[in-house]
């Protein structure tokens, strides 16, 4: 063939049938799941707190993968959504009888609704642009916050309840992942993914075969903003005190993407595998804190240079590269 | 065919009305009005830049026109976006290939299938999608990533994805681009296959066996207006058209210039740009050498021991089927591949293996397939983005040779590169393989897509520079253009060299029909 490409193309997960692959999640998750609560009770305090940190950490990166991996829609938003959710569930619970759960998904809904009210405005705008719009959001609404004094002002609102133990942080911390991964692995492992993976490839071509990539980005936009604000709620709860520079400070979307890019976009275990990398890091320089951030972009800057598709991805390259060696 | 109601009969299935499109101050479609009834396969021809695929973009919903109106069966779909047209039942093709990358070509089917028919059993659908690669023969490379695939490939699965839409109307936009006889028999056969599934198909195609085997009309499109149309034997019999599109390519060459592209070349004294050697004499070692040369793909091999020697100042061009490696032995000759076995030799002394940057110091230059312009450079930066390491004083004398030469790109000189049309990109890529004074240029494919008026005027200045004594290497799909500049010819097939000798000699060989032509008609 005359081949324009100089590259060998990247084998798609090999062996497995189509059925197969698409079957081994529904199959793997439960498992990792009962194997990760059984092991809740043996946590010590340490243990707990960073468990507790992992788990959040990844929903939001599950999260934003979705959206940003399968959908090609890069926001810098996250921000903005988790800090409606935890705003919401600080504002709701007002009473110890109130339930957690529900102010939680009260949390999702709000940014939902905040996701669906941008929408038009957001999706006019592409690649880059898109991601400027979020992050010009992110920012609106943070001063917002700041300025409007219904909600505390700057210096934000404390929760009227006691938070409840760690032990029961992590649970909640869990169901909400295992929610999480649920909806991820609904759209990405089902027809939705061949549509919202053909949008991101390319918009007008997907228009031309009759997809509307309007109704497909905003779905995965809501799910997403979804699952961002429930994760806001639920630190909001850890914290006790909500105010606008550290809830919708830039920090938590950094942070998503940092996990995100350095596990390897768009690939289904690059959240979990970015996340346990960069909390193991932060915790062995947690006495370096100047050295730690400097190494995590140092790290950025290496894999985005060096493995496009992350950990993950460098791993799926050189175990396909042992793979042809041997044949 | 499946529509429940169908409207009021003698409603044609596609009607275009007085269709405008402005960019800024540029008209690109300018009052063209067609009908296509259903059953019918129409053909559009005209010029590169005059405006086809800005017709089909209209058509598909790419874009609104500024005035006018479509109507699809009866209803009006101008105000419609392309989802909810293809959802009706419009198919189209993009000319530059564009599949979802990073899916599989299977999926790249599903996703029109699935967009349209949501809920339907995943194994009707993937039956159904793989009937159709079956059918444009993709089958074997269903589970592969679409960015893997060849660019002739990627064509076959644009034609791919728009069946899997099921369409009414099918837009096709050059399928049979760069296409050897024997292909374009088997695209014929798809497409009059198609035409009894499919209500109508418009096709826009420069292979005029395609036009005239398949189309019962034709428009032609000059300028962004209709300029003629008729059935297919009137308007490719016409003297007009002729002029303006068909060239020498159809019956005997014409005098008349052609309309939109300069004709006659200015005789220029080209020693700034070409870099003259005399005729080498046998004994010489030669500019170009290649021994035994083998290279691949990760698994697989392309290349299968190809020698072949190219002297100073001789013209050399290397002709076979799609898929022979024709490009890949292009790609291992600029360095982009490294060959895997054998040797590669300039002046007697060995390069293989060494980097592309340090073979084009050698003074070996690439005209490549596909053109490469730089999009975010005008024209003249491209130029001069390619003469390095000379005088600001030489820059500007190459420049204006080179402008001599194709004074298209003089006008167009502050556009954007890729603004221009497909003709005018060519020769703004010839031109930049001249403008680092090269003492052997690799011409890839430079025909490929082209008018057939636009690549005479191409081959005129290749005549012109082949006359100021510059050493080439021609890569052609066109054997007759090929034939007439050439000195020396080689045919590959499967990666080997079947057939060389002396143009002259290779014309008369009844192995040439064999091998190129395979057993097409």
């Amino acid at each position: 063939m005359s081949a324009i490409v100089s590259r060998a193309p990247v084998p798609a997960v090999p062996t497995a049938s189509p059925s197969a692959q698409r079957l081994w999640p529904w199959a793997t998750l439960p498992v990792l799941f009962i194997v990760l609560a059984a092991s809740v009770p043996l946590l010590s305090d340490y243990g707990l707190e960073i468990a507790f940190r992992l788990l959040l950490l990844i929903t939001l990166a599950e999260a934003w993968n979705l959206l940003a991996g399968y959908g090609g829609l890069v926001s810098l938003g996250t921000a903005s959504f988790f800090g409606l959710g935890a705003y919401t569930l600080t504002k709701l619970l007002s009473d110890p009888s109130d339930s957690i759960i529900l102010a939680m998904l009260a949390g999702g809904v709000v940014a939902a609704l905040m996701a669906l009210l941008v929408s038009r405005a957001v999706f006019r705008l592409r690649g880059l642009y898109f991601t400027v719009g979020t992050l010009a959001l992110a920012e609106a609404l943070r001063l917002f916050m700041v300025n409007y004094r219904g909600l505390g002002g700057a210096s934000g609102l404390f929760l009227a309840v006691d938070p409840p133990a760690q032990r029961e942080m992590v649970w909640l911390a869990l169901g909400l992942l295992a929610f999480a991964t649920l909806v991820v692995t609904l759209a990405t492992a089902t027809r939705f993914s061949i549509l919202l993976r053909a949008v991101r490839d390319d918009e007008d071509a997907a228009n031309q075969i009759g997809i509307r990539p309007f109704r497909i980005k905003l779905i995965a936009f809501l799910l997403a903003s979804t699952l961002t604000g429930m994760a806001g709620a639920l630190q909001a709860l850890k914290v006790g005190t909500v105010e606008p520079y550290g809830t919708f400070g830039i920090q938590w979307t950094v942070a998503v993407l940092s996990v995100v890019i350095i596990g390897g976009q768009g690939l289904r275990l690059g959240p979990a595998v970015g996340a346990v990398f960069l909390v193991a890091l932060s915790e062995l320089l947690a006495e370096y804190p100047a050295l730690q951030l400097a190494l995590t972009g140092a790290i950025l800057i290496g894999v985005i240079r060096l493995a496009p598709l992350g950990l993950v991805g460098l791993v799926q390259r050189l175990l396909a590269r042992k793979k042809g060696g041997t044949r | 065919m499946n529509a429940v109601l169908e409207p009021a009969a003698g409603t044609p299935l596609l009607r275009a009305e007085g269709l405008v499109k402005r960019y800024g101050g540029v008209v690109a479609t300018d009052q063209v009005s067609l009908t296509l009834g259903h059953g019918e396969v129409m053909g559009i021809i005209g010029p590169n830049g005059a405006g086809k695929s800005t017709l089909f973009g209209l058509l598909g919903g790419a874009f609104a026109p500024s005035a006018g109106t479509i109507e699809f069966n009866g209803e009006d779909i101008t105000a419609l976006p392309a989802a909810e047209r293809a959802r009706r039942g419009i198919g189209r093709t993009y000319q530059i290939p564009r599949p979802f990358l990073d899916m599989t070509v299977r999926e790249n089917l599903l996703a029109a299938r699935f967009s349209l028919h949501p809920f339907e059993a995943g194994r009707v659908a993937r039956a159904a999608c793989d009937d159709i690669l079956e059918r444009v023969g993709l089958a074997d490379v269903g589970a592969l990533q679409a960015r893997g695939l060849p660019l002739l490939r990627r064509k076959r699965l644009e034609v791919a994805r728009a069946l899997a839409l099921k369409p009414r109307l099918l837009l096709l936009d050059e399928v049979g681009a760069g296409l050897v006889d024997a292909e374009v028999t088997e695209l014929i056969d798809v497409i009059q296959g198609l035409r009894q599934e499919l209500d109508g198909i418009i096709i826009i195609e420069h292979v005029l066996r395609v036009v005239r085997e398949c189309c019962e009309r034709l428009a032609v499109i000059n300028f962004g207006r209709k300029f003629a149309d008729g059935t297919t034997a009137e308007v490719l019999a016409s003297d007009e058209v002729a002029a303006v599109y068909l060239g020498t390519a159809h019956g005997a060459p014409k005098a008349t210039p052609a309309a939109n592209e300069t004709a006659a070349t200015p005789q220029v004294d080209l020693a700034p740009l070409v870099s003259m050697a005399p005729r080498q004499d046998a004994a010489a070692p030669p500019l170009l050498e290649l021994d035994n040369v083998h290279a691949g793909y990760g698994q697989a091999r392309v290349l299968n021991g190809i020698s072949l020697r190219v002297r100073a100042g001789q013209v050399v061009a290397i002709l076979g089927t799609n898929g022979a490696g024709k490009t890949t032995l292009a790609n291992v000759i600029s360095g982009t591949i490294k060959p895997t076995a054998g040797h590669m030799r300039v002046d007697g002394q060995d390069i293989t293996g060494l980097g592309a940057h340090r073979i084009a110091r050698l003074g070996l230059s690439q005209c490549m397939e596909g053109r490469r312009i730089f999009a975010p450079l005008s024209v003249e930066e491209n130029l001069m983005l390619a003469a390095r390491d000379v005088t600001p004083g030489e820059k500007a004398l190459r420049r204006d040779l080179v402008f001599q030469l194709f004074p298209d790109l003089k006008e167009r000189r502050h556009n954007a590169g890729t603004s221009m049309s497909g003709g005018q990109q060519q020769m703004l890529a010839i031109g930049r393989a001249l403008m680092s004074r090269p003492r052997l240029v690799l011409f890839d494919e430079i025909s490929l897509g082209l008018a057939p008026v636009v690549m005479d005027r191409l081959y005129e200045s290749l005549a012109v520079l082949r006359a100021a004594g510059l050493t080439m290497l021609i890569v052609e799909q066109d054997v007759e253009r090929a034939l007439a500049l050439a000195d020396e010819v080689h045919v590959m097939e499967h990666g080997r060299i079947a057939l060389s000798g002396p143009a002259a000699q290779i014309r008369e060989d009844p192995m040439l029909r064999h091998l190129y032509i395979g057993t097409a008609d």
